[in-house]
């Protein structure tokens, strides 16, 4: 897909919107009620690299950093990027610049150098040995 | 460049690109100077079938959208499980138009 500013942020912004009604969904839900949408793990009955991220969230929400540390660290990096990116598309939107734009630029060719890129492959296979082992 | 080149590099590579484009793609290539041919054959293009293999295999991680140079979506459907599967869904139908457009684009660097 070939981003122009105004279609990466309304893009983000749905992105954003489903992430919070799905953790405003998670905080209210009855526990009992089973709410996996992992694909991959209804496929395989294995978990995927980020399953666990939503419960992880709302353990941070709830104040349990370690149980979600322990959930999925994913969730951090999950947390961290729905909440400031709102913020950041309406400053951008309000003041018409395209900081973010910039940044989301400089990020994917910051990622794509083979050694970086190594580096988070491995991490990301790791976490999900780690998921597994748990049987999220 | 010579008619005969760009309609050889139209049939080799006409499949990587979308069919609005072509048109397009040859109307420049014809315009570009001859000592450019040697850069332009060497120009390697993503296949849209092998993105939509993977995208069906792998897709759920976001695989598909690592292969074809969209980094950025692609650690945003790693992180949400492939927006929990509804993105990978979607894909399986976006990702040739995307690997097409991306082409497109890297084509582009070239003829501008």
């Amino acid at each position: 897909m070939f981003f122009t500013r105004n279609k990466l942020y309304l893009f983000l912004s749905i992105l954003c919107t489903a992430g919070y009604f799905w953790i405003y969904f998670n905080l209210t839900k009855n526990p009992i009620i089973n709410t996996d949408v992992c694909l991959f793990k209804h496929v395989t009955k294995i978990p995927c690299p980020s399953c666990g991220s939503s419960r992880s969230i709302t353990q941070i929400i709830q104040g349990n950093i370690q149980q979600a540390l322990y959930l999925n660290p994913l969730g951090f990096i999950s947390a961290f990027l729905l909440l400031i990116t709102p913020f950041w598309i309406i400053i951008d939107v309000i003041l018409q610049k395209k900081t973010l734009f910039n940044w989301y630029k400089k990020i994917e060719y910051f990622v794509k150098k083979p050694k970086i890129a190594i580096l988070f492959i491995i991490l990301i296979i790791i976490n999900w040995i780690w998921n597994i082992k748990k049987e999220l | 460049m010579e008619a005969q080149k760009v309609d050889m590099f139209i049939l080799a590579n006409g499949k990587f690109f979308e069919a609005h484009n072509i048109n397009i793609i040859r109307d420049k290539l014809l315009l570009i100077d001859d000592s450019k041919w040697a850069v332009l054959s060497t120009i390697q293009f993503k296949d849209p079938t092998t993105s939509l293999i993977v995208s069906i295999l792998a897709g759920g991680f976001g695989i598909d959208r690592f292969l074809i140079g969209d980094t950025g979506l692609g650690i945003g459907k790693l992180l949400t499980c492939g927006g929990m599967g509804i993105w990978t869904i979607v894909d399986w139908f976006m990702i040739q138009d995307a690997t097409r457009a991306k082409n497109m684009e890297k084509i582009q660097q070239f003829l501008y």
